[in-house]
């Protein structure tokens, strides 16, 4: 083709440069992150982004909120643990993101190394609120959520802590099987459940979520206390004798039958969460987050979601893990997650309203603690017990208190010190012992060399 | 088709006259000139946005594989070549090279050759033809976010391959299908083959169309049976389909991602990662996106390298036609 001259050649051209200059540089243009608030405090439609809680859980917060502010509209979008980042990253780089989002201390879900510098300054709205003393407020330390500059990314929701076991107290009455205390009473639990054709410990070691290293953790906990904690903070190292035996028991128990063989095609959610909320198995290791379905609503609709036609909720309990190591293993625990208000958000005046409704407030902070899907974040406030629905409130209840009350002990966090890279190696570690083509000695060796 | 355009210039109808004919029956430049639609203005608009879109970003993701960056954090830092060396020496890399090559081997050859054969039988006088074509094609309009719990459940330890193998006394072959390295890939290029067989079937069942019936007969009359007809008459007329779904097959399994991710995520042990995989869980999860966009040129190049090898032998085979017409 030819152009009809060289001059119309030559503005064509600047034509065209141009114009895909202008579209690249609207590719690439990054949105600003003012810090002031836009939008009324009163009324507005937001969206709050998060991987926890349910969908069910969070429209009750939400219905306690709208009793007080009926003129903001708030609609939850809640993500698997493994989509939920992917989808952060992209939302917040653009202007439909969430105005609200969860926000984590460390690990690989929605770490604030990674978040924390979309989130509003928080500070002055906490200050107005809960005055200069506003960290006082809190069960647990807000630092975890503050920038180097001191601005506040987010604000806590509740706490979180790890390490114990979930069991179906229903189903080990059926069968007449005590809980166990130790590996030998594990095993021997184990072939009752599977002599009955159920399931033991439900367990998914695919998608490295992080809940076979925890398992992996509470073994050692229970060879070496503290040593796993040590590690974490870089005063061991992961070459140390008791994590190699924590792989080798972890291998023992799939070829013993306490998990299934095929535990490294299955997810920790949705799978082995589906087998024991659907009753296949009598047990799973969970956090404290799972006491939510403690509760008969919360059970009900936690069964039908697994796949349950008509369930009759089961009493389901915290139970320490088994001392598999010759010693109780602790729990480890944090804060679990905190609000952040996206500062590109059009609403920020709503979606703080919201926030801080939410956990600064003694309504807010009630109706989380009713939940029980947190351990509660505002100092005084504690669950309503006698108003819960639990399936068995007078087992479960001095249960659940029990749980919080190990919680408030805490003397481990569980991923504040962990990096995506190293939360990946562990899992690598512990599914590739799992799966058979590693021996736990190459699994350590290959772990101790990614770290450098 | 361009000698075509050329010829028939040559032979245009347009009257010559004194002053404009240069060339036989050719009109002067400055009526062709006329004659010809100003094109360039047209496909403008697509050339700034795929230019835009496509060779900018492919232009950005260049930049970006020399940083290490998180993809997030406004701190950039320029490592050069850094992410290329970390990527030739990483075990995981290999292996999704690895498993790409087998994935397409594999499902490629079976998906031909299950075409091939469907198409044949469909193209004999085959009751509920229709029925059977409905059948085939089917999978390939399920999304895999669908197909992917199937196989999961499938292929479980529990799962009813293993409860049929059982019943047919097949017991001793019944293991962790996706649970172990040895066998996840193969459950993957079994679910792979399941969805895309159609494909190459409405494929070949067209080109077998093409073929001349007499020609066929022909064979027939000189004593050649049906499978001696399907290999020298058949296979070699539906040569350039093959070629075709060679191409897209390798630049499919070079970009896989939606099975692998879906049923595996990538394990066990790495065992199913593929680049796609790779990328995104570099890029997303870890935060080195510096070290995915490395991952993603090295894809772009070997995609162009596949094709380009691939366009070679078709226009090869192309140039041994003509020659062998002459």
């Amino acid at each position: 083709m030819k152009f009809h001259s060289k001059g119309r050649t030559s503005k064509r051209l600047l034509a065209i440069t141009a114009a895909a200059g202008t579209a690249a540089l609207a590719l690439t243009a990054c949105g600003s992150s003012g810090g002031a608030q836009t939008g009324s405090a009163d009324e507005g439609s937001i969206t709050w982004w998060g991987w926890t809680p349910d969908t069910s859980v969070a429209e009750t917060y939400i219905t306690a909120f709208n009793e007080e502010y009926p003129d903001i509209e708030v609609t939850y979008r809640n993500f698997e643990n493994g989509d939920y980042k992917a989808a952060l990253r992209a939302g917040l780089q653009s202007n439909s993101g969430p105005d609200v989002f969860d926000i984590a201390l460390g690990g690989d879900v929605a770490d604030f190394a990674t978040f924390g510098d979309f989130g509003l300054d928080l500070r002055p709205a906490l200050e107005e609120q809960l005055g200069e003393d506003w960290e006082d407020a809190f069960t647990f330390s807000n630092d975890g959520l503050t920038r180097e500059d001191g601005s506040v990314a987010g604000v806590s929701m509740g706490g979180v802590a790890s390490g114990m076991m979930w069991i179906n107290q229903t189903m080990f009455d059926e069968f007449g099987v005590e809980v166990p205390t130790s590996y030998d009473e594990w095993v021997a639990a184990c072939d009752t459940f599977r002599e009955a054709g159920k399931d033991c410990l439900a367990m998914g070691a695919q998608g490295g979520s992080g809940f076979t290293t925890e398992t992996w953790r509470s073994i050692v906990n229970s060879i070496e206390p503290g040593l796993w904690y040590s590690a974490l903070e870089g005063d061991a190292t992961w070459d140390e004798p008791a994590f190699q035996e924590g792989l080798e028991m972890l291998l023992a128990m799939k070829e013993d039958g306490i998990v299934r063989d095929d535990v490294t095609g299955l997810a920790q959610y949705p799978d082995a969460n589906n087998a024991f909320l659907s009753e296949q198995a009598a047990m799973v290791q969970m956090g404290t987050w799972y006491a939510q379905y403690s509760r008969e609503q919360s059970a009900i609709a936690s069964m039908e979601a697994a796949g349950v036609s008509n369930p009759t909720p089961f009493v389901q309990l915290a139970v320490p893990f088994p001392a598999v190591g010759g010693n109780s293993p602790e729990i480890f625990g944090e804060l679990d997650y905190g609000l952040a208000v996206n500062s590109r958000s059009d609403s920020t005046a709503a979606a703080t309203t919201f926030a801080l409704w939410l956990t600064g407030t003694e309504e807010g902070g009630q109706v989380i603690a009713n939940a029980i899907d947190l351990i509660p974040g505002l100092q005084g406030v504690e669950p309503q017990w006698d108003e819960l629905g639990l399936v068995e409130p007078d087992v479960q209840i001095p249960a659940i208190q029990d749980l919080y009350a190990q919680a408030a002990e805490i003397t481990e966090t569980r991923n504040t010190l962990v990096t995506a890279d190293l939360a990946q190696a562990l899992d690598v570690a512990a599914a590739s012992v799992l799966e058979g083509t590693t021996s736990p000695a190459d699994a350590i060796a290959t772990l101790v060399a990614s770290q450098g | 088709m361009t000698d075509m355009l050329t010829k028939g210039g040559a032979d245009a109808s347009v009257p010559s006259t004194g002053a404009g004919a240069r060339s036989h029956g050719r009109a002067p430049a400055s009526r062709r000139r006329s004659m010809r639609a100003p094109g360039f203005p047209w496909i403008l608009p697509a050339l700034v946005v795929s230019s835009g879109l496509v060779y900018f970003c492919i232009g950005y993701n260049g930049w970006v594989s020399l940083l290490d960056w998180n993809g997030i954090s406004p701190i950039q830092t320029f490592v050069g070549l850094d992410n290329y060396v970390k990527a030739f020496t990483d075990p995981i890399f290999w292996g999704t090279l690895q498993h790409t090559v087998v994935y397409f081997v594999v499902t490629y050859v079976a998906q031909t050759v299950l075409g091939i054969v469907l198409a044949v039988l469909l193209h004999s006088r085959v009751r509920l033809a229709g029925v059977y074509k409905v059948i085939i094609f089917v999978p390939v309009i399920l999304a895999p976010a669908i197909m992917a719990p199937v196989f999961r459940i499938m292929f479980a330890g529990d799962g009813p391959v293993n409860d049929f193998l059982a019943a047919i006394g097949l017991g001793f072959l019944t293991q962790p299908w996706l649970a172990q390295s040895s066998t996840a890939l193969g459950v993957l290029m079994i679910m792979q083959i399941w969805n895309t067989t159609g494909i190459s079937f409405i494929l070949f069942y067209a080109a077998i169309s093409q073929v001349e019936h007499d020609v066929i007969e022909a064979a027939r009359l000189d004593g050649a049976g049906s499978i001696r007809i399907v290999w020298s008459i058949v296979v070699p007329s539906v040569r350039g389909t093959i070629v075709a779904l060679a191409m897209l097959s390798a630049i499919g399994t070079l970009k896989l991602f939606d099975i692998p991710y879906l049923v595996t995520s990538g394990g066990p042990n790495f065992a199913t990662e593929f680049l796609g995989t790779y990328i995104y869980r570099q890029a997303v999860p870890l935060g080195d996106v510096g070290y995915a966009s490395a991952l993603s040129i090295i894809l772009l190049v070997l995609a162009l390298g596949m094709a380009f090898v691939l366009s070679i032998r078709g226009n090869e085979e192309r140039q041994a036609k003509k020659g062998a017409l002459r």
